[in-house]
Formats: structure tokens, C-alpha cells, sequence
């Protein structure tokens, strides 16, 4: 590194012990990456770097092949990812939820909403009063998939509406227009803790409703399909796959704290736990994976999972 | 902490990372420089004898090609990047040459966007060259290299100019870097890109101390440019001798 490093780096090679992850917004402006990167280098003496995207073309470019790996949050497209064979293996490997935040005097009343659908229609209510606005990120991430499905499910149909801001924007972006506006939006549970963190007061948006099923947000891990993107770096990502469902990384991601709150729930193995579809065939291939690769799998997930699925292995 | 607030804790942050020789800081301000420069470099061997050749011959449809070289200098850096990301992709015509996500193809964007500005900087320089100069060459029977090296060395002026505002767009663009370089830390993360995203996560005093040293670069070069400009200014001495030779006769 230093001076010359970068001078250095300009006229080499690329070694193949960088690692490619395509992934959202969020996990980097958390600050999880970061974080998890000394401990995944170290022990596999990888380099990971990865490309800041949101997930619709995170997803774009790994279909294309100029990815490794994928780490995302919009079920519907991590689906239709795997479905059409660009994909090989997925499972979600942590989870945290969405908030509806908005401007501390709350012109919608989210205060008194049943639902996070109710929530999404006094939004609108009030919108069309001309009382507030909403601003949406407008980018295809995961962030707004959910949002989009959330007025498909409140009946309303949002674009064009004066009252209805397309940020085109990360999500820390967005917040910050929110902000600006005095307006809602829908954060990332994760990106909301650490942009609070880091504008303290200067960041007038408060948390309005929360807690709802609706509002869920797990992070899936998705392994290309090695015959059908040859050229990718699959041991390494196999590695990185690995590493983030093994004990020890499982650990690190609940682990990750900032400004004293935990921004990420460890959720590989038990899905079912928070009510998303249980994920038993891919749970036994990859504890039974473990195993082989000489890891534990975390303690929360039942030692009989690897014994049936070997065979799949 | 707002606005001026900020600004300021950006300075004293800069200076902070300059003193300190943060070793990030210099790794991504070096590959700045090294991608840059060389696609300067490269811009400068392609642009600067296209734009000598393109203004010192006479041929059909030379100001329509002359319209192009100069529409194309707003070619806009996303868009050279969308062209290249398409490209180069792995799915994409140019995928075999493994170079998406590094930084030769960083290289390669900005050599597309500054051969056009060399190019058209030249023309216009070399075309303004006094034309008794060209007269004279010609008459005191220069074959065409050699006069098309003393048309250059007249332009002098001009074609450091277009080589350093080559540069300067270069450094401090972001649009074509960011899709084809990927910003990817340690390896293709560049000044710029670097700035965006910190302003996107809300690192503002880091990320105007990175403005600042881009800033700082910027600045150099255009005192190295001033310093070659008085260095060099006027008609050179050889040109001189030869218009007071054949200018006996004022009214050729």
C-alpha cells in the first residue's frame, strides 16, 4: 500500500484471490463488510471487495457473470434468480426489519395504524391532502420491491402522485432527502441505526411504525451456477458462502453493533423461526458441507441436519 | 453539526489524512494519479498527431470530421461507461479479456473521453498558428514531417493545454469509473468514487478532505502548466529566423 501501491496495483494483474460480491446498499453502508472482511481475509487469505449496488442490479450483474457472489434482500427476484439456473444455491443467512420513518409531528398518524398497510394508506390520505410526502428509492433495490408490494397491497397506486418523491437513491441518500422534505420513507433497520448514529441531531426523521410481519427483511446468500459462469471465482465464493453460515461468522454478524444496538439478526438454518418458508434441503447439503470443510455449523441449528443430507453432497 | 461546520472539519480532516500519510488515502489518491496519467498519456499519442493531421490537411468533409472530434469532448462519462460496461461484461462481446472491475479498463474509459479533447484542442491550436509560418516552411522547402513538426512546435502552447485539461477531466471524473472500475476497495477505488461513497453514507469530512486533495492535484498541474506557459510563450526563435527571411516581400 502507500504511495506507490496504487501505481503498483494499475499495472498488475488481477490475483485470484479477490473475491467479487454483488451487493446492496445496506450491508455496506452499515458498515457489516467492513466488519466482516479482516476475519474472512485472514482465514482464507482472500481479498473481498465488493460492488455497491441495489439488489435489482446486483442481481443484473451476476446474471451477467461479473460477479462471484450475492448477498440481497428481495425474495421475489432471488427466486426467479435461482429458477432460471443462474443461480445454484441459496439460503438466508440473517435478517433485521423495515421502519416507516417520517417527520416527529407525524401529519399521516401513523401513530394510531393497525397494519403496515394501514400504515401505507394514511400515508397516501394524507398525501392526497396535500399534508405530506413520501420518498421512495426509486432504484429497483430490495428496499423498494417491498415498498412497491406495500401500496400493491394497500390498493394505491403511488406514481405520478404529486406527493410521491422517486429518490433513484441508496437508502442513506434517500434518508436524507426524507429529511430534508420532512417527508416518510421506508429504511432498512441497519441503515436508519448507523445514519442516526452519524447525524445525530442533525437527522430529524423518527421512527413511526414498526413491528409488523409485513416488515420482515431477510438476506439471502446466493452461490452462481458454476457450469453456467465459468470463469467466476466460485472456490472463493464457496468459501465466503461458507464462512458467513458457519459458526463463527453467524456469531460475527450478530455481533455487529453500532452505537450499541445489534443491526443484524444471524438466521441460517431456522427460517421457520420468524415465519418465512423452511429451507430443510439446503440447511442439510450446507451443514453437511461444513463438516467436510472441517467448520461447525451455529449451535442453534440441529445436529441432525447434516446426518440426512449427505447424500446430496 | 452542520453545513459550515462540516466544510470545516473537512479541511482540518484532510489535512489530518495528508499528515498523518493515512495509508488508504495515498493508496487510492496514487491510483488516481497512475490511472489518469496514463490514460493522459495514451489520450495524448492518439489525439495530438490525429488532431495535427486532421487541421494541417485539406480533404472532403474535414469540417464535419472536425464538428465530430469536437461534439465528441462532451461525450458524457456515464455514458462512455454504460458502452464499456456492456462491452467488456463477461456476457458481452469483449468479456474474454477478463478486464470489467479493473483498473486497465479504468484506463480505457478515460482514454476514450480524452483522445477527443487532445484531438480538438490540437486542431484548434494548430490551425491558429500564424499562417506566414506555414508559408515559409513550405517555401524554403520542408518536406510535410518536418513541417508538420514545426506547425506542432508552434502550437506548442496549445498542446500542453490540451494535454493538461485532458488530465483535469479525467481525475476528476466519475461517471465512467464508477460502472467500469466498480469501486472496489484496495483495487479500483479512486478518488472520486471514493467521495461518492462517503457522501452517500454520510462520511462528509472524510469525504470533502478526499475533494480536497483532488482539489490540491488540480491545482498543481495548472501551476505546471502556468510555469511551462512563460517557459515557453511566443513564437519560437526558429520560426522568427525564418519569417524575417522570406518576409522581404510582405504582400506574398
Amino acid at each position: 500500500m502507500g504511495l506507490i501501491g496504487g501505481v503498483l496495483i494499475v499495472y498488475s494483474a488481477a490475483p485470484r484471490t479477490r473475491l467479487i460480491l454483488a451487493t446492496t446498499t445496506s450491508t455496506v453502508d452499515t458498515g457489516l463488510l467492513d466488519y466482516l472482511k479482516p476475519y474472512f481475509d485472514l482465514r482464507f487469505h482472500a481479498n473481498l471487495t465488493w460492488l455497491y449496488l441495489g439488489t435489482g442490479q446486483a442481481i443484473t450483474v451476476a446474471s451477467r457473470g461479473d460477479a462471484d457472489i450475492l448477498l440481497v434482500h428481495d425474495r421475489v427476484k432471488e427466486n426467479a434468480f435461482i429458477q432460471s439456473g443462474n443461480g445454484s444455491h441459496r439460503v438466508t443467512i440473517m435478517y433485521n426489519d423495515f421502519l416507516i420513518v417520517g417527520p416527529a409531528t407525524d401529519p399521516a398518524g401513523l401513530a394510531n395504524a393497525t397494519s403496515a398497510m394501514d400504515a401505507f394508506q394514511k400515508i397516501a390520505v394524507a398525501g392526497d391532502r396535500g399534508q405530506t410526502k413520501f420518498v421512495s428509492r426509486g432504484d429497483g433495490s430490495g428496499t423498494n420491491a417491498l415498498e412497491l408490494r406495500m401500496w400493491t397491497k394497500a390498493g394505491i397506486a403511488p406514481k405520478g402522485r404529486i406527493w410521491y418523491l422517486d429518490a433513484g437513491s441508496g437508502m442513506a441518500p434517500t434518508l436524507r432527502i426524507a429529511n430534508e422534505k420532512g417527508a416518510y420513507t421506508i429504511s432498512d433497520r441497519g441503515t436508519w441505526l448507523k445514519l442516526k448514529s452519524e447525524m445525530a441531531d442533525s437527522l430529524q426523521l423518527t421512527v413511526l411504525y414498526e413491528g409488523d410481519r409485513d416488515l420482515l427483511n431477510p438476506y439471502g446468500l446466493i452461490l452462481l451456477n458454476q457450469t453456467k459462469y465459468p470463469n467466476t471465482n466460485w472456490q472463493l465464493a464457496e468459501d465466503f458462502f461458507l464462512f458467513l453460515i458457519s459458526d463463527e461468522g453467524q456469531r460475527l454478524i450478530g455481533d455487529y453493533r453500532v452505537g450499541n444496538q445489534q443491526l443484524f439478526t444471524p438466521l441460517f438454518g431456522i427460517p421457520e423461526t420468524i415465519g418465512l418458508p423452511p429451507e430443510t434441503g439446503e440447511v442439510q447439503y450446507w451443514v453437511a458441507k461444513l463438516t467436510e470443510n472441517h467448520m461447525s455449523p451455529p449451535s442453534w441449528v440441529p445436529a441432525s441436519a447434516g446426518g440426512q443430507g449427505v447424500g446430496g453432497a | 453539526m452542520s453545513g459550515w461546520d462540516e466544510i470545516a472539519a473537512g479541511i482540518v480532516k484532510a489535512v489530518q489524512l495528508i499528515l498523518a500519510g493515512d495509508p488508504m488515502v495515498l493508496q487510492i489518491t496514487s491510483l488516481s494519479i497512475a490511472v489518469s496519467g496514463t490514460a493522459t498519456l495514451f489520450g495524448a499519442l492518439i489525439g495530438i498527431p490525429f488532431g495535427a493531421i486532421v487541421s494541417l490537411k485539406q480533404f472532403r468533409g474535414k469540417s464535419f470530421l472536425v464538428q465530430v472530434v469536437n461534439t465528441l469532448t462532451g461525450l458524457p462519462p456515464v455514458v462512455v461507461g454504460l458502452l464499456l460496461y456492456l462491452l467488456l461484461s463477461s456476457s458481452g462481446p469483449l468479456g474474454f479479456l477478463r478486464l470489467l472491475y479493473t483498473p486497465q479498463a479504468m484506463i480505457l474509459a478515460q482514454l476514450l473521453m480524452i483522445v477527443p479533447i487532445t484531438a480538438s484542442i490540437t486542431i484548434s491550436s494548430v490551425s491558429s498558428v500564424d499562417p506566414e509560418v506555414r508559408d515559409a516552411v513550405i517555401s524554403l522547402g520542408a518536406d510535410p514531417v518536418r513541417e508538420t513538426l514545426i506547425m506542432l512546435n508552434e502550437a506548442r502552447l496549445g498542446l500542453l493545454t490540451s494535454v493538461v485539461v485532458g488530465f483535469g477531466s479525467a481525475i476528476s471524473e466519475v461517471g465512467a469509473i464508477m460502472i467500469i472500475g466498480g469501486n472496489l476497495l484496495g483495487y479500483t477505488r479512486a478518488l472520486t468514487t471514493a467521495i461518492v461513497l462517503l457522501t452517500n453514507q454520510g462520511e462528509f469530512a472524510e469525504a470533502i478532505a478526499l475533494g480536497i486533495i483532488l482539489l490540491s492535484l488540480a491545482f498543481l498541474v495548472n501551476v505546471l502548466l502556468t510555469l511551462l506557459k512563460n517557459r515557453f510563450a511566443g513564437t519560437s526563435p526558429y520560426a522568427r529566423s525564418i519569417l524575417t527571411n522570406t518576409s522581404a516581400s510582405p504582400n506574398r
